[in-house]
């Protein structure tokens, strides 16, 4: 029996044991001895214990222990070293053999090889940590509710959005921290979930703990065992805070881009521009700021939401680096943040950041606004109430905002600048009587601007042909026009002048130029201007009869006062002949008569007699030279002459004239009598610029000298008003006068005559009182009166300029 | 004082100065001629002058200053102008202003005697 026993108990699948009640082992198996590979006797008593794993070892001793004093029967769990060295699991299933008493006499284990179920088990449990990492990990929040939707778990980031743990979350109930307006909606959602067992998904505002509310998607869907029962429902949330403002703000580009499109008003772009950037970001309001025209200032833009002071205070700020960060934007064109105004020290003598700080406001980020070719436009700002810097995500949406901003105002700016050329073109139109039309040539299309309908004074409703046109068009010029439309057909640019003969024969001077320009389908399109030169052509003629009659009052004048010298220069020989005549009769019918006396008196007679025969051989020479006659004139005797003949006027102006002719002057080469009329302009200008002098004598000195090696010239000067400086250019202009009586056209025809010569003609203030007029001209070629210093200068000058002097021959 | 009274005359036309006195001679008169005005006042003769023939037209000094000049020193000395200028206006004004005559060169001896009488009928 005890055999029998013995090999039943060695053949059972497995390691069998019995101990003492002390806990010493007094039997192990075969199997045991197999296993282990160790010989029974070594694992009796505690021997046993070298092939259990160590980390196992103190556990399972306490165990047996426990089980022991209990009495009971227990269970351990512990790896056993196999006799190759594996430790494999083992559950030791023990069991107390006991006697009537109660008290057990011997101990019982069976070990049951349970490594392949532990294993299973191991795998199971890592699986479903692997779960739970995976869920923790999620980008998402994840709850897990009971099919009546009592939550029972969640992940870590829906612990932490929430800011709670499980049991808090359990205890605020369904559908917590969800915005208000978004509750009833996942409700009802819900609800017809629980009836009838279906998914759904949902957007929904969420409170996180910091109270921020952002955007999820929410699925909730059932999870179902085998039977198709639910046993749980899922909930993902999946945030789309980002992607909700992300389309808000694409929304609310395209608006703005729209509003841009449909001519919306800037103020109201900029306005909406800034609405929808306080909209987007919680928490902050905006501000637009222009530069204003001239470049300088800042110019209201929009800030629908900022006091109207704070903005006022800003507006018409000088652009520059220290009166606020709007202005240093603009100025640098760079990105001003002030994180924080409380600390900023920056535009100071502005004080910006106090005047920022009594409106609360805390945080500002300024950016430029520039158009595309680089122009700084303005700024866009963003204030915080408290201290803030600006994300990356602000960032982009900024560089959005003032693209959109560059965009609205460069278009208005761009609409206002057309809207005024526009007007500026029409004015001008209708201000220079311009008119436009353009002519297809193949077709001979017709398009009139309004003013040419005005100018042809047509019915604006008729249709414009060229028949009609030819109507209107006088009948002199009309071959010329036609002429003109026959050169249209070759392309040609074309400028012309024709006259239009009106129903009421009024004539009206038209001024026409025609561009040709090939169109985009290859047709040639004459772009035309007319305009109406009436007005100019009536002033113009209008002028040149003015310029007659004055001419003629020029000439009239002249001859009243050569009249008058004429008479007065002939009277004073006659007078002498007269006296000397009478004297003489006297002296002959004396008794005895006066011989000798009369015969002075006859001698003074025709003395007198030739010298009026002189004047009016001086007056022959002035009148009946009526071609320009170049002779060598020797200017100191021309000079003397006009001084002759001006004589009477000058005295009677108490003009005293000096004469400081220079001996031995060269000849020039010109016409006398127009030399003569320079000379005879220079002294009576002299003489009418001492006319108002009183306090010192009217002074007239006229001179004559060489100048400048090979020319003569001739210098009258006056103590009279002089001229101002700034008149010295405009004085040889013709019409250009300082006196009350004058014509201001002697000056500018000595000026004529003088360049006719050749030569020059100024005027410089004197040191004193009056002016002296200049005129020089070159000296005769063939002069032989110069000492020889002269005529080497003067063959340089001839090298010079290759222009011999006395060409005017 | 000379029984024939003494003309002056103050002209700065030389042929005059020349001329005049020997007819004023020939018609019975002493005759002083200046070539002007300045020239005649500096001269010891205008107590003696019993008649002034006066040219209008001078540099510096005119007739016409020489006449206020006269009328400021007190000398009442009868004044014909004489003239080259035939300006109607101008002897109306000086004729206006008290002088005896106003003669346009060339002047004939028969006008210049009667301006000379009445001259000489004012003493």
């Amino acid at each position: 029996m005890e055999n029998a026993l013995t090999h039943v108990v060695n053949s059972l699948p497995g390691l069998l044991w019995t101990a003492r009640p002390d806990g010493q082992i007094d039997f192990l198996n075969r199997r045991w001895c197999d296993y282990t590979g160790l010989q029974a006797d070594r694992g009796l008593g505690v021997g046993w214990q070298s092939v259990v794993h160590a980390a196992d070892l103190p556990e399972l001793i306490e165990r047996w222990q426990a089980i022991r004093v209990s009495g009971e029967p227990g269970e351990i769990e512990a790896r056993l070293r196999r006799f190759d060295g594996e430790y494999r699991w083992f559950l030791c299933r023990i069991s107390p053999l006991s006697e009537a008493s109660g008290s057990p006499v011997k101990w019982c284990g069976l070990h049951i090889d349970i490594e392949d179920k532990r294993r299973d088990e191991d795998m199971l449990r890592a699986s479903e940590r692997r779960s739970h990492m995976i869920i923790d990990g999620l980008p998402t929040l994840v709850a897990i509710s009971s099919a009546t939707f009592q939550l029972e778990s969640a992940n870590l980031h829906y612990l932490e959005y929430f800011g709670g743990t499980m049991d808090e979350l359990k205890a605020l109930g369904p559908v917590h921290n969800c915005h208000p307006h978004d509750r009833p909606g996942i409700m009802a959602a819900r609800q017809l979930a629980l009836e009838t067992g279906r998914p759904y998904e949902i957007e929904a505002r969420r409170r996180r703990a910091d109270g921020a509310y952002r955007w999820f998607h929410l699925r909730h869907f059932p999870l179902k065992d085998t039977h198709g029962r639910i046993v749980l429902w899922c909930l993902l949330q999946t945030d789309i805070e980002d992607r909700k403002r992300a389309e808000a703000l694409l929304a609310g580009e395209r608006s703005l881009l729209e509003m841009v499109a449909a001519g919306e008003s800037m103020s109201r772009i900029l306005e909406a521009l800034c609405q929808l950037v306080e909209e987007t970001v919680s928490g902050c309001f905006c501000s637009v700021v222009l530069v204003d025209s001239s470049g300088t200032r800042l110019a209201h833009g929009a800030a629908p939401s900022l006091p109207a002071s704070f903005i006022d205070s800003i507006v018409g700020l000088p652009v520059n680096l220290t009166s606020g960060p709007c202005a240093m934007a603009v100025c640098r064109n760079e990105q001003v943040v002030v994180a924080d105004l409380a600390s900023e020290t920056r535009w100071a003598a502005y004080e910006w950041c106090p005047l920022a700080l009594a409106q609360g406001l805390q945080a500002c980020w300024s950016t430029p606004i520039s158009s595309a070719a680089g122009k700084v436009l303005g700024e866009f700002a963003i204030y915080y109430t408290e201290p803030r810097t600006p994300t990356p995500e602000h960032q982009a949406m900024i560089s959005q905002i003032k693209h959109i901003a560059s965009i609205a105002i460069a278009r208005a700016q761009n609409d206002a600048a057309l809207k005024r050329s526009e007007t500026f073109l029409a004015e001008t139109r209708r201000i220079s009587s311009i008119g436009g039309f353009s002519k297809r040539g193949a077709t001979d299309e017709i398009t009139w601007s309004k003013e040419i309908y005005r100018m042809y004074e047509f019915d604006p409703a008729v249709p414009v042909t060229l028949d009609l046109i030819y109507s209107r068009i006088h009948p002199e010029d009309l071959p010329s026009v036609l002429e003109l439309i026959e050169l249209q057909r070759s392309g040609c640019d074309y400028e012309h002048e024709y006259r239009l003969l009106m129903p009421d024969s009024s004539i009206k001077y038209l001024h026409v130029i025609g561009h040709a320009s090939v169109d985009h389908a290859g047709q040639l399109e004459y772009i035309t201007t007319i305009q109406d030169i009436t007005e100019r052509r009536r002033s113009e003629e209008a002028l040149a009869k003015a310029r007659s009659e004055l001419a003629h009052m020029a000439r009239v004048t002249s001859l009243g006062a050569l009249t008058a010298s004429i008479a007065h220069e002939v009277n004073q020989p006659l007078s002498g002949i007269i006296t000397n005549a009478s004297t003489c009769l006297r002296m002959l019918a004396a008794d005895p008569p006066n011989i000798d006396g009369a015969r002075e008196t006859a001698r003074r007679t025709i003395r007198d007699g030739n010298r009026a025969s002189d004047v009016i051989m001086r007056l022959r020479a002035l009148f009946t030279k009526k071609t320009v006659v170049t002779e060598s004139i020797d200017l100191n005797e021309a000079t003397r002459e006009v001084i002759a003949l001006s004589r009477s006027e000058l005295q009677r102006n108490r003009v005293i004239v000096q004469t400081e002719l220079a001996d031995n002057l060269p000849c020039v080469v010109g016409d006398r009598v127009q030399l003569q009329q320079v000379i005879l302009n220079l002294l009576l200008n002299a003489s009418d610029a001492m006319s108002g002098i009183d306090d010192h004598p009217r002074q007239l000195v006229i001179s004559t000298e060489l100048y400048e090696g090979d020319q003569v010239r001739l210098g009258v000067k006056d103590s009279g008003v002089g001229f101002d400086s700034h008149d010295v250019n405009r004085l040889f202009e013709a019409f250009y006068t300082t006196k009350s009586t004058g014509m201001g056209i002697g000056l500018s025809v000595s000026l004529s005559i003088i360049e006719s010569h050749q030569g020059h003609i100024w005027a410089t203030p004197n040191e004193g009182p009056g002016a002296t007029f200049f005129f020089s001209i070159p000296q005769r070629g063939e002069g032989d009166t110069l000492g020889s210093s002269s005529v080497a200068g003067r063959a340089t000058d001839l090298a010079d300029d290759q222009q011999p002097t006395g060409k005017a021959q | 004082m000379s029984l024939r009274p003494l003309i002056s005359i103050v002209d700065d036309d030389e042929s005059v100065r020349e001329s005049l006195p020997d007819l004023l001679t020939e018609l019975g008169f002493t005759a002083q001629a200046f070539s002007s005005a300045e020239a005649f006042l500096e001269s010891g003769d205008l107590n003696q002058t019993r008649c002034l023939i006066l040219d209008i037209a001078m540099p510096s000094m005119s007739g016409p200053d020489l006449q206020r000049e006269l009328t400021l020193r007190k000398h009442a000395i009868p004044i014909i102008f004489i003239t080259a200028h035939s300006d109607e206006n101008v002897r109306t004004l000086l004729l206006g202003k008290g002088a005896v005559e106003c003669l346009f060169k060339p002047f004939s001896e028969t006008s210049l005697l009667a301006a000379i009488s009445v001259s000489l009928q004012v003493n």
